[in-house]
């Protein structure tokens, strides 16, 4: 795996990131994070913590409406060019912190309004995700909500089929352009309600393939 | 032992899956990072922590088959040890996330884990017993040497914590380079000259051979000497089955294109040669007397021996620069911050720089380009 191309290549996939993830999506990257925000941001004085966060796209749209943003993330470049994105913003209010997602069992129990997660539970194992999502759902406050956009898998079995097929050559160009494999999530739906939670909404793009699923907690 | 807990057993002999993973490593070939059981583990079990490069948990099952032991199995996404540890893709949090995250803590009464050696590049130690309150050991460079590491009481002696190249590890680097190399241009070649196929293929796979077996022997500049020997051999293989000018020219210009492709990143594949991208700039390893409090974690983590102890008082010396791979495993190890890279004119880098985004000189780290956005102070 060390051969000196495909290194150097990845090693500069942070400040790829941003371009190769809009490529890789079509575009639909920004509708995703749109839904994502409004779904997460339900008044004024919102906390939110973001799982994941990587190059800051949706730190930055969470700060424009001027809400508190706790951003963890796992990989340290990616971090960096996040911090860098929202440095030279006027009155933000954001913690960075790197760790990996499962440390959010240290933050303390029902004090976020809102739990977003962006692309980064399908770079997860399950038995990662089912952690994750599990100490999310303990962090939320009563009412609140764990909003979740990702890459899932088809419903329907004539697109669930174009997607195996096109698994393969779509797994290498998201390793060359974004650094990462991952993996769609079968069912993100019933993995949110094992949590307990309630599923309010759900969204999908491009051929069923990405989805933002809404999930809340009882009042 | 919970019946949810898969149990790895020595059936996955699959010589088959072994060969095709050898030959086509290139790809990120992964296993499902969680908890395995291997034999019949109970609470007081060792736990061995390792990557998710499919082969080699498959290795590490295999020679701990007469033992019992829980195997973690960490996300390095689908690389091996060595390069994903210095390349950043198993560190401190793809251990804390395996060990937190795996089910391991239900099942054992200790908070001990075994990590492979060649991690300590990009695991800091000390950071995931403060994140997790697990206890991180080094246990040998090799998995073949785990048995012997369980059975002696845990303690690595020099001969598992040095790499080495061997004559089968050599031939396997080679088939991973030769193999997927003939293939293309087989792919290539077979709809114009069919039959030049297998004869291209074993001239691939022979050149790989020939270089990875003899590119430390050689006495300067390795890849224009072998470039000549074998386009001798082929333009005399060619030129005595009767081959026309085309054939020889073909011949001619073929192999050296070859060698210069496969010695390329020579360095980057093997354990014992490192760094040859930086040679202009000649960075080595400074001990800081002052700092120094004889700690030995250097010495128990470099994997070419670089290091002597002395007892009284206790200091250590890097006594043998020549043989550095640069690695770095030293430098993130050290919790006194004593060690760190210094080039010719003194400049240097931070063992802190190095620790959080891998800016160790393994291979090719490019640390002083214009197109990285993370510079070490110049
Ligand atoms: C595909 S990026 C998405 C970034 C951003 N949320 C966006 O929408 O553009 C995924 C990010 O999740 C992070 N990530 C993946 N697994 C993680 C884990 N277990 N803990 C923390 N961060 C993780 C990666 O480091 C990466 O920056
Ligand atoms: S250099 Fe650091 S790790 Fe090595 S002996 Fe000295 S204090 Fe210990
Ligand atoms: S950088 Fe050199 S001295 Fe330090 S661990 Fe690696 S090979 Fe040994």
């Amino acid at each position: 795996m060390s051969t000196l191309a495909l290194m150097r290549w990845l090693e500069t996939t942070p400040k790829r990131y941003d371009k190769g993830m809009h490529l890789l999506t079509l575009g639909r990257v920004s509708s995703l994070r749109d839904r994502l925000v409004d779904m997460a941001v339900t008044g004024p004085n919102c906390q939110v913590l973001e799982i994941g966060c990587g190059t800051g796209a949706v730190t930055e749209l969470l700060s424009d409406r001027g809400v508190e943003v706790t951003a963890i993330d796992q990989n340290p470049a990616m971090l960096e060019l996040a911090r860098q994105r929202l440095q030279n913003k006027p009155d933000t209010n954001i913690t960075f912190i790197e760790c990996t997602a499962a440390e959010i069992d240290s933050l303390p129990e029902q004090s976020y309004d809102a739990i977003i997660a962006s692309l980064s539970l399908s770079e997860m194992s399950p038995s990662e995700r089912a952690f994750v999502l599990h100490q999310a759902a303990l962090r939320l406050k009563p009412g609140g909500r764990l909003v979740v956009g990702d890459e899932v898998r088809p419903r329907i079995s004539w697109q669930r089929f174009i997607n195996l097929i096109l698994r393969a050559p779509q797994a290498l160009l998201g390793w060359l352009l974004v650094g990462s494999i991952s993996h769609p999530i079968p069912d993100l739906a019933g993995e949110l309600c094992a949590t307990g939670l309630k599923v309010v909404h759900e969204d999908r793009w491009l051929q069923d393939t990405l989805a933002v699923v809404t999930a809340a907690k009882n009042k | 032992m919970s019946e949810s807990i898969p149990v790895y057993k020595a059936v996955l002999y699959s010589l088959l899956l072994d060969i095709l993973q050898t030959v086509l490593r290139m790809i990120p070939w992964s296993t499902e990072p969680g908890l395995y059981a291997v034999g019949n583990p109970d609470s007081d079990s060792p736990v061995v922590l390792t990557c998710n490069y499919d082969l080699t948990v498959r290795q590490v099952a295999r020679v701990l088959a007469e033992n019992d032991v829980w195997l973690v199995v960490a996300p390095s996404s689908g690389i091996n040890v060595w390069c994903a540890a210095a390349g950043g893709h198993f560190g401190t949090h793809q251990i804390v996330t395996a060990l937190k995250t795996c089910g391991i803590e239900a099942q054992v009464n200790h908070r001990r884990v075994i990590l492979p050696q060649l991690s300590a590049t990009g695991v800091l130690a000390r950071e995931v017993s403060k994140r997790c309150g697990w206890k991180v050991r080094f246990g040998p460079a090799y998995a073949t040497d785990l048995p012997r590491y369980l059975a002696t009481g845990q303690k690595n002696d020099e001969s598992m914590r040095r790499v080495h190249f061997r004559a089968f590890e050599r031939m396997e680097m080679a088939f991973a380079w030769g193999f997927p190399m003939a293939l293309v241009v087989v792919i290539l070649v077979a709809p114009f000259r069919s039959n030049w196929c297998l004869p291209l293929a074993i001239l691939i796979i022979c050149t790989a051979l020939a270089i990875f077996s003899l590119y430390d022997r050689i006495p300067s500049k390795p890849g224009i000497t072998l470039s000549a020997v074998i386009t001798g051999i082929a333009l005399a293989c060619v030129w005595a089955a009767g081959g026309n000018i085309g054939a020889l020219l073909t011949a001619l210009i073929f192999p050296g294109i070859l060698v210069a492709l496969l010695t390329f990143d020579y360095p980057g594949s093997t354990p014992i040669a490192g760094g040859a991208h930086f040679e202009e700039r000649n960075w080595h390893i400074v001990v800081d007397a002052e700092r120094c409090r004889g700690v030995f974690s250097c010495f128990e983590v470099c994997p070419e021996a670089c290091f002597t102890k002395q007892d009284n008082p206790r200091f250590i010396y890097h006594s043998s620069p020549d043989r550095c791979i640069r690695c770095g495993a030293c430098i993130v190890q050290c919790s006194q911050d004593a060690l760190w890279f210094e080039d010719e004119q003194g400049q240097r880098i931070e063992p802190e720089q190095i620790r959080r985004y891998k800016l160790n000189l393994l291979g090719q780290r490019t640390i002083n380009t214009e197109d990285q956005f993370i510079k070490p102070p110049v």
